[in-house]
């Protein structure tokens, strides 16, 4: 499915009439059809885009990928770097006014989802999938103890998957804000 | 029917063509979906010259109205759970896709494909390692696992 060249797909576009939506799913035998379907909603691509590894999406499908996973835009098909100013907006010959669908972004609200480990903006660990919680060693109670476990398998069992300890994380959150606050304090004392 | 949300569109495509044309050994419960379209179960036979050769396992797909940003919650249910090294006993997966590695082009039919290569690669029938601390520990979402994907072979 990912190894039509653009030419193809272009005349083939040439070739059959269609106007936007297909309000029916009912007739999607030839398999032509599928050359003009966005990759994300399976629907006929609106506001067409390609990226530059070949890919079709509309533009606002897209978006909302790559709003969903800002700090790693890949291409939903093959996972190659993609980003907002390397993709190409389409413009079929019937195509009234030539705006760059990405100028009238966003049409839908913006999925927001947030990972669950990577709240701390200044410790950008989290993401290669260990886990990790954070203390303050120093800290002048005697529980406040650093954790750090990745790279390293723990001793007596083999970290296949880590139930994530919700508990665990707020915690740690706690206390590095109390630390954060205790550093403060000496500083300003 | 007219006021199908984009992720309820897309669900529905797909079950269109998973019902015509599905993958070999893999059935949906086509009324169940039809019902609800953000909850599906779906059959799957061990294929033939596996180890699950004869098996019928039954997994259940449960989707988010951001489907397909955001990924399938997909575990085994049933009295027969698959015994293999990156399935527990309660029906998780350990499955790259199924979150760090989820993208919108995947599909049913796409994770279906991964499950069945991935019990067909399996060269013994074991749990994993820490399958009774996972099992006892782990939040009902196998999403909510922050699962550590060391071995892509099997
Ligand atoms: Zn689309
Ligand atoms: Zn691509």
């Amino acid at each position: 499915m990912s190894t039509t060249s653009t030419s193809e797909e272009v005349k083939d576009n040439t070739s059959r009439e269609d106007e936007g939506d297909a309000p029916n799913t009912k007739d999607e035998d030839k398999s032509n059809e599928n050359l003009l379907e966005c990759n994300i909603c399976l629907d006929t691509a609106k506001d067409a885009v390609v990226s530059l590894c070949g890919h079709l999406f509309c533009w606002p499908c897209l978006h909302q990928w790559l709003e969903t996973r800002p700090n790693r835009p890949v291409c939903p098909v093959c996972k190659a770097a993609i980003s907002r100013e390397k993709v190409v907006p389409l413009y079929g010959r019937g195509s009234k006014k030539q705006e760059d669908p990405r100028n009238k972004v966003p049409p839908r609200p913006a999925g927001q989802r947030t990972e669950p480990d990577n709240n701390f903006s200044g410790f950008g660990f989290g993401d290669g999938g260990f886990h990790m919680s954070f203390g303050i060693g120093a800290f002048p109670f005697g529980f406040f103890t650093s954790t750090f476990n990745f790279g390293e398998p723990r001793p007596n069992m083999p970290p296949h998957g880590t139930p994530q300890n919700m508990e665990e994380q707020f915690l740690s959150k706690v206390f590095l804000w109390l630390a954060l606050i205790f550093i403060a304090w000496l500083l300003l004392a | 029917m007219s006021a199908m949300s984009p992720s309820e569109r897309r669900l529905q495509k797909e079950l269109m063509s998973l019902i015509k044309d599905p993958p070999p050994g893999v059935t949906v419960d086509a009324e169940q979906a039809e019902q609800n379209l953000l909850q599906w179960t779906i059959f799957m036979e061990g294929a033939s010259g596996t180890l699950y050769e004869g098996e019928r396992f039954q997994l259940q797909f449960k989707f988010s109205n951001k489907y397909p940003f955001d990924s399938p919650e997909v575990t085994f249910v049933g009295s027969n759970i698959p015994v293999h090294p990156h399935i527990y006993s309660n029906g998780h997966i350990c499955l790259s896709i199924l979150t760090d590695d989820w993208s919108p082009a995947l599909s049913v039919q796409s994770v279906c494909l991964s499950i069945v290569s991935m019990l067909s690669s399996c060269k013994e029938k074991q749990r994993p390692h820490d399958n009774a601390f996972y099992v006892k520990t782990c939040s009902k979402n196998p999403k909510k696992t922050k699962w550590w994907y060391h071995d892509d072979s099997v």
